[in-house]
């Protein structure tokens, strides 16, 4: 199946090639394309440079716009199946036959990296675990689907997600909320064990702003998609 | 009842506003579809300024005891539709914008590769540079 990995890179000038080597050592079988969001430093230098297979943005639109971008991109391209991945260095290749096995098997459309299946590696603080249990209760009443690691960025998803994606994708903090619209959409989402590291470098996308402007949005955002959504039969 | 100096300052009010409305109108500083709006709150004002009678009939009905109130809960009413209205736009503006700068960055991704194929056309480099503007 042709595969795609989508990186969304905005300044990872520290780690964006590290992360290409461990997708070419690990994941050798699969494409990718990294969205260089409008990096301010020399992110965009360092992917002409190293020949790296790359869009640029010339306008910075934010995780969610970057990585619906990569989407658009998929489709454009007739791929089978795309994967989010970070560029800062989080997230592990040798867990991406993991993650697809599920959509490649035809066991699920929609698959999450997760943490805290085994509990095993970099398992972020207490309070942040706090808020992403909230978030995992708050899906799970809204649409019925249990997912633990709700705001994990290491996702997959089949060609009709990829279509759905490419039109329809949150825009601030849109991890949490993509799952409750692909399952509204009738999607199968399952989560895989993953391991991940902590960050190489870089500042998350959540860190840099108020952890409870981000719960109060995205829980907000939540109910609202899903009284907004009309649910397609499974 | 409205005092016949509150009509007139009303009056003269509304006619400025809506001289203001169509200048901008004529020099195409205004847009007609985000402008319709704004006209039809102005048009509300003159049907007060000239026949007072409405606003009194009107804020007796719904229990208002002073006539001025009744017109500052309608162009307070008018301004949240404004307010709603700008909103509606610039959302919509917000994803046309970022659909615009997703196909600029897929388009780019294109034109970079077939320059790349094509050595002889390397001179598109400083056409690149705009567009990253």
């Amino acid at each position: 199946m042709k595969t795609l990995v989508i990186i969304p890179a905005y300044n990872e000038e520290g780690s964006i090639l590290n992360t290409i080597a461990d997708l070419q050592t690990n994941a050798c079988d699969v494409d990718y394309v990294v969205i260089n969001d409008s990096s301010t430093d020399r992110t965009k230098a360092i992917l002409r440079e190293a020949n790296v297979n790359f869009l640029d943005l010339p306008v910075n639109l934010g995780i969610g716009g970057g990585v619906q971008t990569g989407y658009r991109y998929a489709l454009e391209n007739g791929y089978d199946i795309a994967i989010q991945f970070d560029g800062d260095g989080q997230h592990c290749a040798e867990y991406i036959k993991d993650l697809i096995a599920p959509i490649v098997s035809g066991d699920a459309d929609f698959t999450i990296g997760s943490r805290f299946i085994k509990k095993e590696g970099f398992q972020s603080s207490g309070i942040r675990r706090l808020g992403i249990n909230f978030l995992s209760a708050l899906i799970h009443m809204l649409c019925g689907v249990k997912v633990y690691d709700v705001t994990s960025g290491m996702r997959a998803v089949n060609r009709d997600l990829i279509a759905y994606f490419a039109d329809n994708y949150a825009q601030d903090y849109p991890e949490p909320e993509a799952i409750l619209a692909a399952s509204m959409e009738g999607a199968r989402v399952r989560e895989v064990s993953v391991q991940m590291r902590e960050r190489q470098s870089g500042v998350s996308s959540i860190n840099a702003f108020k952890p409870i402007y981000y719960m109060l949005k995205v829980s907000i955002a939540l109910v609202l998609s899903r009284f907004t959504f009309r649910r397609r039969a499974k | 009842m409205i005092s016949g100096k509150l009509q007139f300052v009303v009056l003269v009010a509304v006619l400025v506003y809506f001289l203001v409305l169509f200048y901008m109108l004529n020099k195409k500083r205004l847009s007609l579809r985000y402008t319709l709006l704004w006209i039809f709150s102005g048009a509300l004002m003159l049907l007060f300024a000239v026949f007072p009678g409405i606003l009194s009939w009107f804020s007796s009905m719904i229990g208002i005891m002073t006539p001025t109130n009744a017109l500052f809960a309608v162009m307070i009413f008018c301004i949240i539709m404004l307010l709603i209205s700008l909103t509606a736009i610039v959302s919509k503006q917000t994803e046309q914008i970022k659909r615009l700068t997703q196909s600029v960055a897929l388009l780019e991704k294109r034109c970079r590769e077939l320059e790349e194929a094509n050595p002889a056309h390397t001179d598109g480099q400083e056409v690149r540079e705009t567009v990253a503007l």
